[in-house]
């Protein structure tokens, strides 16, 4: 539990760092997608009897850089992303079952399994976590200024393309540290849910880096709780809690927007 | 000259939208670009900020060439502003301090000239008040002037627009027109105005050229815009 709770919390905490800039650029299904190929990696790996964490890697890597080049080239469409994507799952579920590498293997590389994490798995989580951070930190203007207006901040004299690729691997990062601990396919959600969520209730781009860090670090915790005491799937669980937040700050600003006008309206003398 | 366009040409696909149009914009000096829309006008002044590549033709920013021009801190740009809100919070301040980031110190600490800078633009534009305030909650003029000041933040000497009066209201067009006097009368800024609306720079433009057919070199103090607009001297 010790370990889960590590890992869980790390990557829920950095996931939306990345998630801000995705969503914000309205690419808030990238993460999907590159869970999706991560699944081909994680299944080659298997079959060459690799690492599924440097397969994994590769994999993700390699197809967030083809796919800047092809936003570049005008060719990354609806279509073409899709295929690559599904490709991606299709391929990784073929070679995974060449390989023999067992139902319960995939499915908790699918949806998560933390409690079956080892330290040293933690350890690689915690690295790719720390990566993901120190880019963040260090590229925060440019990646904002990348976030709120591509062409802008191209005028501007940022390198967008080279940004854009730092984003992609970014991204890349997350979903293979979210791998064992949260699933290829649910780790997406905690790039975006929390951010989401943080949008309801901050006034600006940081503080919704700050939220959204928090909403997903107590998601997890949460989550986990759930899970330890009345079993439920642990980053199933993860996942709702975040959703619950969503809602629950949706609600909160709505409401606090229905006292404000009932306030400004009192005021006017309606 | 802080702009040159010279017999450029560009397709959208195979859909030809420029042919071999040229432009030129000397220092100091405020240029309204007008034509109707899907005339090529955006497309002319992307193509300029080399944010697009021409087909034929060359494009010169302060005399280097587009392809080595390196100097960014000299231009600024106001896109055309998306209807689309933005889809987190952004404070007015952010979206400021963000016309900085290319020379942005790595933990994003500010040189006091550039917190000067922020303020003085901040001023100009009418800002103070809402700095701290969400984009999502200002009027659309109130935007508009924020995009404006984040261009201007790194003290460019060429500031191109397009379409800045879109959505805005006719106070923020007042505060618009003022700052856009005194950039190019006490700061000396070439300013290029991209509009399908005359009124915006009525009074402002010493020259308007009209993009007709993907042409624009050609057009230059077309007929019915001299009417309608009364260009300095």
């Amino acid at each position: 539990m010790q370990r889960a709770f590590v890992a869980c919390i790390v990557i829920a905490a950095v996931a939306p760092l990345v998630g801000s800039f995705i969503v914000q650029r309205g690419q808030s299904l990238v993460g999907d997608g590159m869970g999706h190929v991560a699944f081909a990696g994680v299944g080659l790996a298997f079959l060459v009897g690799a690492d599924p964490v440097l397969g994994a890697l590769a994999f993700t890597v390699l197809a967030g850089l083809f796919l800047v080049r092809m936003g570049r080239a005008g060719l990354a469409g609806d279509l073409a992303i899709a295929l690559i994507f599904y490709g991606g799952i299709a391929v990784g579920y073929l070679f995974a079952s060449r390989a023999n590498a067992g139902q319960t293997r995939l499915v908790g590389l699918l949806f998560g399994s933390p409690l079956n994490l080892t330290w040293s798995q933690v350890w690689v989580i915690v690295a790719l976590a720390a990566a993901v951070v120190v880019v963040t930190v260090v590229l925060y203007p440019r990646l904002v200024a990348l976030a709120f207006d591509e062409q802008a901040a191209r005028v501007a004299g940022v390198p967008t393309d080279r940004l854009v690729m730092a984003l992609t691997l970014m991204v890349a990062l997350v979903v293979v540290g979210g791998m064992s601990s949260i699933g290829l396919l649910l780790i997406s959600a905690m790039m975006v849910v929390p951010v989401a969520a943080a949008a309801q209730l901050a006034s600006s781009y940081r503080s919704t880096l700050w939220i959204g860090s928090g909403v997903g670090a107590s998601s997890a915790v949460l989550g986990l709780l759930a899970s330890h005491y009345r079993d439920y799937a642990p980053a199933s669980a993860i996942v709702l809690v975040a959703i619950v937040w969503y809602l629950v700050a949706s609600g909160w600003r709505a409401a606090t927007r229905r006292a404000s006008r009932r306030a400004a309206a009192a005021g006017l003398g309606v | 000259m802080a702009l040159e366009l010279d017999r450029v040409s560009f397709a959208y696909g195979g859909a030809p939208v420029l042919r071999e149009a040229s432009l030129r914009v000397r220092q100091g000096e405020f240029v309204a670009v007008v034509g109707s829309n899907g005339s090529g006008k955006t497309t002319l002044m992307k193509l300029g900020l080399g944010l697009l590549t021409p087909s034929a033709g060359r494009a010169r920013l302060f005399g280097d060439d587009i392809r080595s021009f390196r100097a960014w801190h000299k231009v600024g740009y106001v896109p055309q502003r998306a209807t689309n809100a933005s889809a987190l919070p952004v404070s007015v301040d952010e979206v400021v301090r963000s016309g900085l980031a290319a020379r942005a110190h790595w933990l994003g600490r500010q040189r006091p000239e550039e917190r000067q800078r922020i303020e003085h633009v901040v001023d100009l534009l009418d800002l103070s008040a809402y700095r701290r305030s969400p984009m999502a909650e200002l009027s659309g003029g109130q935007q508009q002037r924020a995009l404006i000041a984040r261009a201007l933040v790194t003290a460019p000497r060429l500031l191109v627009m397009d379409e800045p009066t879109t959505g805005v209201d006719a106070e923020a067009r007042q505060i618009l027109r003022a700052s856009l006097e005194h950039l190019v009368d006490v700061e000396g800024m070439a300013v290029v105005y991209v509009s399908h609306d005359p009124e915006g720079f009525s009074g402002l433009a010493q020259r308007v050229v009209e993009v007709v057919d993907g042409r624009a070199g050609a057009h230059d103090d077309k007929e019915p815009f001299r009417h309608r607009v009364a260009a300095r001297s």
